[in-house]
């Protein structure tokens, strides 16, 4: 029970260990079809437009190499043939399994970028008016881009179905955390609006 | 060009002894082509703020004009051609069908049978509808039912449609298709106005609002196109 514990946390130390989103992500193409590195540098640019870039193409054989030696990829054998080979990779089972639990660890990831928006913030309340205009600043950010989420079927031409797929989720997703930002936004302001309050009357 | 505007509008809930601000110096100005979308929690004056643009309710305070004229001189003339709205049920009369439903206020403005089901039958079309002409309006799903009340409301060619809750209790997979519909007015001319008690309801709108504590928040006019410095020739 001890050493299975022990090998967990090994395990996440090591998941956790990989930072780079590219690294990542180029994992995620990989899983979803084997490629060769040229192919996927252009994969990940179709992919992962507006989100992440490459500093160059050879970047992705820089990160075929970190991810091979992590065990995470593997050649796809008699792949290396013709005068110029062009190897393609494919995820290992360790890389898929990786690979979802750095999925789900980024919830966590979402919630400590939150908590430090929120505790950030809170480094504003001395002032409640100037917390309170700061947060009607950040809810006129959301209104905007709660209104600029594009909608489902509104732009439907995908290159295939994963990307149409893809797609709709991020749709959704995005949504979703607008709101849940835009509920916040009403709790916050009421707080907000009592500890002026308050202030004001002990005054 | 502003079609309709919210000017100062102040409204108060007359519940209680004091009664409670619902809506607190709202301004809003709305032009041709533009889907604004209004978010709020329960209770929060949204539908108040619609029925209000809509002249159905007189503001306490301030003034709501349809292309320059004030309504509440010229509500009941405005509403139907010039506004068109939508409220959250459809409610129809047991007898009548769909069709029949649509056609009726066509009837009420004496435009002939013959007539008065054509342009029904291309309203319906035009909502993605159609199929539900012939059925009473308690047999629609909510989805249908939202498609009919706004084929109800577009049949009379309205410049302004102001709709309360189009997504609200609809299935998620057609939620995205009426507010494509709304967009698809928007880009016929129709000034669009709609609320919605779920923020996934804002997404393709041109500008997201929020209304809480009687205030409007967002970009409460239309964004002016950037001005380009004009560069000289040397």
């Amino acid at each position: 029970m001890g050493a299975a514990r022990g090998a967990g946390r090994a395990r996440d130390s090591q998941v956790t260990s990989m930072q780079s989103s590219v690294n990542w992500a180029l994992l995620g193409l990989v899983i979803e079809r084997p490629s060769y590195a040229y192919e996927l540098a252009q994969r990940f640019d179709r992919a992962y437009e507006g989100a992440l870039s490459l500093s160059s193409t050879s970047h992705v054989y820089t990160a075929l190499g970190t991810l091979t030696s992590r065990g995470l990829v593997e050649e796809v054998a008699g792949s290396r043939t013709g005068r110029q080979p062009k190897p393609r990779y494919r995820a290992t089972a360790k890389g898929l399994e990786d690979y979802r639990e750095w999925l789900v660890g980024q919830l966590a990831e979402d919630r400590r970028r939150q908590r430090l928006f929120v505790l950030q913030l809170a480094a504003l309340t001395r002032d409640p008016e100037a917390a309170l205009a700061t947060l009607d600043r950040y809810e006129k950010a959301c209104l905007q881009e709660a209104g600029e989420t594009p909608l489902n079927g509104a732009n439907d031409v995908q290159a295939d179905e994963v990307s149409g797929l893809a797609a709709r989720l991020l749709c959704e997703e995005s949504r979703l955390a607008i709101g849940a930002k835009l509920e916040w936004t009403q709790y916050a302001r009421a707080q907000l609006k009592s500890l002026a309050s308050a202030r004001a009357q002990g005054r | 060009m502003t079609l309709l505007a919210l000017e100062h509008v102040g409204k108060r809930y007359v519940d209680g002894p004091h009664g409670r601000p619902l809506l607190n110096d709202v301004s809003l100005e709305l032009t041709p082509g533009e889907v604004a979308a209004v978010w709020g929690l329960r209770r929060s004056g949204r539908s108040t703020l619609l029925r209000v643009a809509a002249g159905i309710e007189r503001p306490d305070t301030g003034v709501v004009r349809f292309d320059g004229r004030d309504l509440i001189d010229h509500g009941e003339d405005v509403l139907g051609e010039g506004i068109g709205y939508v409220q959250k049920a459809l409610r129809g009369a047991e007898a009548q069908s769909v069709l029949e439903e649509v056609m009726v206020c066509l009837l009420a403005r004496g435009i002939s049978r013959a007539a008065a089901h054509a342009r029904a039958c291309t309203a319906l079309e035009r909502t993605g509808s159609a199929q539900c002409a012939a059925l009473a309006p308690r047999q629609l799903d909510k989805a249908e039912s939202v498609r009919v009340a706004l084929a109800r409301a577009l049949v009379l060619s309205p410049r302004v449609l102001i709709v309360d809750e189009p997504v609200n209790g609809v299935d998620l997979h057609e939620r995205d298709g009426i507010l494509l519909l709304l967009r698809s007015v928007a880009d016929e001319g129709v000034a669009v106005l709609a609320s919605t008690g779920q923020s996934t309801g804002l997404a393709g709108a041109d500008r997201a609002l929020a209304l809480s504590d009687g205030e409007l928040r967002g970009s409460l006019s239309p964004e002016l196109a950037p001005v380009l410095a004009l560069r000289r020739s040397a």
